[in-house]
């Protein structure tokens, strides 16, 4: 395990921006989620 | 076969297959969020109301509106410029350090192709300034 840690230390970065990238894109969705469910709102609501 | 060694032979197999998940993953919510933006849409338009500025900027992404727009795509290019040059950089570094070994020939070429498309970018990055021009 500490040997494949030695090779592999450098494969932590790359993991880190995919990590990020999930955080991002699931961000973005709830954003636009929360888009969707104002205008959804807004627009059952009683003129 | 244990583990690690599955791990030492397949390791690069990690970033293709996280890309193709999250091109899948994308292409699916971004079809169904599409499809919900534009029920919604038709359903103001029923209702003879004005649909949120916010609701149209969904219906076209911010992905089309960065290319649509001279100043985005310059932008875009100049960022994919950075991005390949940096890619180009690290390649080469990691050529230099790994010369001697038999599997360096990967690493130079990898640094090619990514100083080939760091060029086409700032070409075309050059190329768009003097035509808006």
């Amino acid at each position: 395990m500490v040997e494949l840690f030695r090779d592999f230390w450098w494969l932590m970065f790359p993991m880190f921006g995919m990590l990020m990238a999930v955080i991002h894109a699931l961000k973005d969705n709830a954003r636009q989620d929360a888009i969707l469910r104002d205008a959804r709102t807004q627009l059952e609501r009683k003129p | 076969m244990s583990f690690t060694d599955l791990f030492v032979s397949f390791w690069w197999l990690i970033f293709p297959v996280f890309g193709m998940g999250m091109g899948f993953w994308g292409m699916i919510s971004s079809e169904r969020r599409s499809a919900r933006v534009l029920d919604l849409i038709k359903s103001y338009v029923d209702q003879g109301k004005e649909p949120p500025a916010e609701l149209l900027k969904l219906a076209t992404s911010d992905e089309e509106l960065v290319v649509n727009s001279p100043t985005g795509r310059r932008q875009n290019n100049a960022w994919s410029f950075v991005v390949f040059a940096a890619l180009a950089a690290g390649f080469g570094v990691g050529y230099y350090f790994v010369r001697a070994e038999d599997y360096a020939f990967a690493f130079l070429i990898v640094a090619v192709v990514m100083a080939v498309m760091a060029v086409g970018a700032l070409f075309i990055v050059l190329t768009s300034r003097a035509n808006d021009k």
